[in-house]
């Protein structure tokens, strides 16, 4: 397999979460694009590690994993309070604030 | 002890506004109605603090070492050494004058006014303003000027705001963002010329040490660019300041909005800080750009005297007349700094204290006025007269003065002011002869339909003076009749700093080398202002008659006083 | 057994734990906060979180003191691995952040009683996120700046959505975690392409590959690195809510607990700016002249953006999210001076220096004057309209005279620290003659002025509404108050005078700068 492939496929993630970052409604589908942002990184440092012959690469993507895990408890944990205080978690609907 | 000196008239008044601001309010309660003296605790503490502060200043007036140009009382205290900042202080014969204004005006405004709510905050920020005002004229590190320069809009402002009339938010808004917006550039400017003038020493914020370097061989030639940027940036604060032609459209509304004592401070003092400014640090560090720009100045002055003396005659409004009065004397003083010679230079610092004097007075006078009647329409006023003949007595002195008729200060100023004009440029000088006529038109026309006349309804019932007012502003008329009949012992300060001024920069070596600038002026007459040809254009070829008064009345100033007072007052009768 | 066990040696590294004291005792402060209160739960309800935090921050100040000492006599210090560097700039920022937290805690006690909140959440999120905000600051490897950042983050997040009552507060949260996630996703990606490009996640290893020894081409790692040089400042310029970056700042400094504000405006900023700065000086110094035109645009938009928008507000939180965005444009102004490569020696150090002083000027400034705003929020932290602090000086002038004092401050009026810190930027900049950048900072100021003078206006010059009826009028007199959150307020007054004034702590200010330039 050539480098290049892997770096291909991963830029081809990010894209898709960074458009569904935008365009996305409903608050759990933004986290879940978010989650594919981070995975595009983690393909991305696991195949740079190969490329460079060094563990670095998957260990760091180890810490992303955790760290991910973390901010989507976190991210869930907030949509659940604005499901329960308004019924609703689409993101277009969250209007309190504007200036 | 006299290091300490300078300091000192910046400490007492912010020791003053501390003392103020930790005394219970309780001691404040104003009674309802109050004939006669009346000062609030706070307001005596005030008064004390900053009578005070006048005798210091006073005091330094009298330590002053006459015939010395350079700085006396100097004092310096490391800030930031690693940016060469200092709190660095000194006064020379341009800014002791200012000092004694200050030191002054601030007691009386205190007297002759009152706080109408809040005695006790409206005293704290007096205060700090006077603090303010003193520190900038003493400070000689360009950075504590600038300062101090800024840190008075933030008393004035709540002044205004706080206790002016009507309009008094939008007024003092707009003061604090007009000179707040011009200054802010001089900031960069400031740092850009430290960074240019830094030396193997490193840099340094402090006047003297710029004015050397900016003085040495070879320097402005070099820099010639970046100074005219670093120029106008400090101009554009200085004439918003002044305020110059243009930008003076703050001045009208913050002087018609502000209580008395703000308007008093406000053109005795703080105006004062534009002129000074460009006297100390226009004149002194860029001398080849003033130059440059000196006839865009000279016409925004003049301009700005007739521009202010006819709008001044349409007004309705007393104050609003004072204030436009205002505008056209600033524009004298900038056309004095702008001639660039040393009558110039002297008769736009005496004015500047003349103007602080009678402007001063005049906004004491309309106060009262207004306390009284509750109005400053010039229509609904009319034979005051006959109801307060003491008012209009000192009314018509402070007015006349403020005209510049003979024998009072405001002639001094002018007279000297339009003689240096006229040797660097002679159709300034004569267009701004008019401006005099015009402030005779409008002040006499005010005075005649507000005093004059028969007295009607409240207008008969307005009571005259209170003993306590007039003593408050007896100071005020007394230095007006003593600046006009011998001005002699202010020119002898001003003179040898005004002509250190100006020689520091003559002495540089593309310039001719001139001897002072007695010698300078001399020179002038006959090789028809070789000096100024470029600025002054080719009009100002012949003035031998007039530079020959010029030096009689450089040798002695009441007698040349005479001559072309008739000429002016005969002027005036006739309108 | 056991005594074979204990003959075992592992390859782990050294941890030199007196070095990163501070940032251990700030976590750890956490851990034994939430332990504590779970065991007795009588503590969680009174004065004890409170002073627990400030005292854990207070510790980890003492820390910072003894630590300064050391790294000035030895130099910079390298401690876990080389994962993390302990010098003078280092130091000085975590002081920073300590000030931060002390003032913050003080002021939540009052607000979670007000709120009728308990328990010791806030204070151990707080704690967790500024030893997030330490090791983002000392991180010596990307991995660490990361951890860093989402330990910073993460807590802050949380705090954002934790007023319960509030709906305006979860929105805050939610709005400001898909941001945030957004950018430290993007950041990593950023991460991911310069290990690539260079083989490395070690900063001093990006900033000494030859690109042509390691990766893929020249051609393609140079584009890569440029590519991770915008990925990763687009991350910082989120948590510093730099222009064009800055949308979610006014909407969540709204929502979010007004203490909370508090922190995310000073600690959360400056650990940002102290990440920024410490990954592109030490990483990707030799690419200097590629991300310092960067800075330029991220500054002139901030300045520009953030003082014109600010002026048509009316809520006095969103005013002053923008003046935050704007004081962001000045301290990028501060980096780009410092980051000049042509004065390497003596400009550098005062680009360093006007950094670090503004940092510190405005942590103080900002958490006093959210601190005010804590006060006067009333109950539900709801009330922050300008019409909210009309006439509070006749109500309230002790309150109204610090708040004026902070607000004037952050204006730029002399006799501040606020002065003295654009004052230094200014300088800065004209020396590396970054004049329009100085001019524009300058004029941005006047502009942001209005929105400072407005709120003084309500305070001072308008008089208070007939509201005497009003059920949860703002009390009169300093005594309503809760003491703590007036201390706090008070303290940082006083500090913004002096260090306005006094020309103090210049010796600290000079080294930590120079330590920082060092860096480069």
């Amino acid at each position: 397999m050539y480098l290049n492939q892997f770096l291909i496929f991963s830029a081809i993630l990010f894209c898709i979460g960074v458009y569904g970052v935008l365009v996305r409604k409903n608050g759990v589908l933004v986290l879940m694009s978010i989650e594919l942002i981070l995975n595009a990184v983690n393909i991305n440092l696991v195949a740079f590690g190969t490329f460079h012959g060094q563990a670095a690469g998957q260990v760091f993507a180890l810490f992303v994993i955790a760290v991910a895990a973390a901010e989507v408890g976190v991210g869930l944990a907030i949509v659940l309070l604005i499901y329960r205080n308004r019924r609703s978690i689409d993101v277009s609907e969250a209007d309190l604030l504007k200036g | 002890m006299s290091e300490m000196l300078l300091p000192s008239l910046i400490l007492i008044p912010l020791a003053t506004a501390a003392i103020i601001a930790v005394v219970p309010s309780f001691f404040d309660k104003q009674p309802e109605k109050t004939e006669g003296f009346y000062l609030p605790f706070s307001g005596l503490i005030a008064l004390a603090g900053s009578s005070l502060t006048g005798l210091v200043s006073f005091y330094v007036l009298a330590e002053f070492v006459v015939g010395e140009g350079g700085f006396q009382f100097t004092s310096t205290t490391p800030w930031v050494d690693s940016v060469g900042l200092s709190w660095a202080f000194g006064v020379d014969g341009i800014s002791l004058f200012m000092v004694v204004l200050t030191g002054l005006l601030f007691p009386i405004a205190l007297i002759t006014t009152s706080a109408h709510h809040d005695s006790k905050a409206y005293h704290v920020w007096l205060m700090m303003l006077m603090a303010g005002s003193m520190g900038a004229f003493v400070a000689l590190d360009l950075l504590v000027f600038f300062l101090f320069f800024e840190i008075v809009l933030v008393p004035m402002y709540f002044l205004i705001g706080g206790w002016g009339h009507g309009n008094r938010i939008y007024a003092s808004m707009k003061f604090f963002l007009y000179t707040m917006a011009a200054s802010a550039l001089m900031l960069v400017g400031i740092v850009s010329l430290v960074w240019l003038t830094s030396g193997a020493d490193g840099p340094s914020f402090d006047y003297r040490v710029l004015l050397e370097a900016v003085t040495a061989d070879g320097f402005a030639a070099e820099n010639e660019t970046a100074l005219t940027f670093i120029f106008l940036s400090f101009a554009l604060a200085f004439s918003v300041k002044v305020p110059v032609f243009p930008i003076h459209t703050w001045l009208p509304d913050a002087h018609t909005e502000a209580p008395t004592s703000g308007s008093v401070i406000l053109a005795g003092v703080l105006l004062k800080l534009g002129t000074y400014g460009f006297l100390r640090f226009g004149v002194g560090l860029f001398r080849d750009q003033i130059e440059t720009f000196a006839p865009l100045f000279l016409t925004l002055g003049v301009i700005g005297i007739v521009y202010g003396a006819a709008v001044a005659t349409m007004q309705k409004d007393l104050k609003r007349l004072v204030a436009y009065s205002s505008v056209a004397h600033m524009g004298f003083i900038v056309l004095g700094i702008f001639a660039l010679n040393s009558q110039g230079l002297q008769g736009a610092v005496l004015q500047m204290v003349n103007h602080g004097l009678s402007t001063g007075a005049l906004f004491i006078l309309v106060g009262w006025v207004y306390e009284r009647r509750h109005t400053r329409q010039i229509a609904e006023l009319g034979g005051l007269q006959k109801s307060a003949p003491i008012l209009a007595a000192v009314f018509t002195l402070v007015m006349l003065s403020s005209i510049g008729l003979p024998g009072l200060n405001g002639f001094a100023g002018e007279f000297l002011i339009l003689l240096g004009t006229f040797q660097s440029g002679r159709w300034w000088a004569v267009v701004a002869v008019s401006g005099v006529i015009l402030a005779a038109l409008y002040m006499l026309w005010a005075y005649q339909r507000s005093f004059h006349g028969p007295a009607d309804g409240e207008n008969a019932e307005m009571k005259d003076l209170r003993p306590y007012e007039l003593a408050g502003i007896l100071p005020l008329l007394f230095l007006i009749v003593a600046l006009g009949v011998y001005p002699r012992p202010v020119l002898d300060r001003i003179e040898p700093s005004v002509e250190a001024l100006l020689q520091t920069t003559e002495e540089r070596p593309e310039r001719p080398g001139v001897e002072g600038i007695v010698a300078a002026a001399e020179e002038a007459e006959e090789h028809g202002d070789d000096d100024y040809g470029e600025d002054s254009h080719s009009e100002d070829s012949g003035d031998d008659s007039h530079a020959e008064d010029k030096d009689e009345s450089h040798s002695d100033e009441d007698q040349s006083d005479e001559e072309p007072a008739d000429d002016e007052a005969s002027e005036k009768v006739d309108q | 057994m056991i005594e074979q066990l204990l003959q075992v040696q592992t390859d782990s590294p050294e941890v030199a734990w007196s070095l990163i004291a501070p940032l251990v005792t700030l976590a750890l402060g956490g851990i034994l906060l939430i332990t504590i209160s779970s065991l007795i739960p009588s503590l969680k309800d009174n004065w004890f979180p409170a002073a627990f935090t400030a005292g854990t921050a207070a510790a980890a100040m003492v820390f910072v003191v003894d630590i300064w000492d050391r790294v000035s006599s030895t130099g910079p210090e390298f401690v876990v691995a080389n994962s993390m560097s302990v010098d003078q700039y280092t130091v000085f920022v975590t002081g920073v952040i300590c000030i931060s937290v002390f003032l913050v805690s003080l002021l939540f006690h009052g607000y979670l009683q007000r709120e009728g909140f308990s328990g010791p959440e806030w204070y151990v999120l707080i704690l967790m996120s500024a030893s997030g905000g330490v090791l983002l600051a000392s991180a010596e490897d990307l991995i660490v700046t990361f951890i860093g950042l989402e330990i910073l983050s993460i807590a802050v997040y949380v705090l954002a959505s934790l007023h319960l009552r509030r709906g305006e507060s979860q929105e805050a949260g939610f709005k400001y975690f898909l941001l945030g996630a957004l950018s430290s996703a993007l950041f990593l990606y950023g991460i991911a392409l310069t290990y690539g490009a260079t083989g490395s996640t070690r900063l001093t290893g990006i900033s000494q590959s030859g690109l042509n020894e390691r990766g893929l081409s020249p051609a393609v790692d140079s584009s890569m690195i440029l590519v991770a040089m915008a990925l990763l400042m687009v991350g910082f310029a989120f948590k510093v809510s730099a222009v064009p970056f800055h949308l979610w700042t006014p909407d969540v400094y709204e929502g979010s607990p007004s203490p909370v504000v508090a922190f995310m405006a000073s600690a959360v900023k400056v650990a940002g700016f102290a990440g920024m700065l410490r990954v592109f000086f030490v990483g990707f110094g030799p690419y200097v002249e590629d991300w310092r035109p960067l800075l330029q645009g991220l500054a002139i938009a901030s300045l520009v953006v953030g003082s014109l928008l600010a002026i048509a507000q009316s809520n006095v939180k969103r005013m002053l999210a923008y003046s935050s965005i704007t004081h962001a444009g000045f301290i990028l102004i501060g980096i780009y001076a410092a980051a000049d490569p042509e004065s390497r020696s003596n400009g550098g150090v005062l680009g360093a220096e006007a950094f670090l002083f503004y940092l510190l000027a405005y942590t103080i400034m900002v958490a006093g004057t959210f601190g005010v705003i804590t006060l006067i929020g009333r109950r539900d932290d709801g009330r922050h309209s300008l019409d909210d602090y009309r006439g509070l000086f006749k109500s309230n002038p002790v309150l109204a005279v610090l708040m004026s004092a902070l607000l004037f401050a952050q204006a730029g009026i002399p006799f501040t620290s606020g002065f003295l810190a654009k004052f230094r930027v200014i300088a800065a900049a004209a020396q590396s003659e970054a004049y329009v950048l100085a001019g524009v900072a300058m004029l941005a100021s006047v502009v942001a002025a209005v929105l400072y003078l407005r709120i003084v206006v309500s305070m001072f010059l308008v008089d208070s509404p007939a509201e005497a009826d009003e059920p949860d009028a703002l009390p009169s007199g300093l005594s309503a108050f809760p003491l703590a959150g007036v201390t706090a307020v008070a303290i940082a007054v006083v500090a913004t005078i002096a260090l306005g004034v006094l020309p103090f702590g210049q010796e600290i200010l000079t080294d930590a700068a120079e330590a920082m330039s060092a860096m480069r």
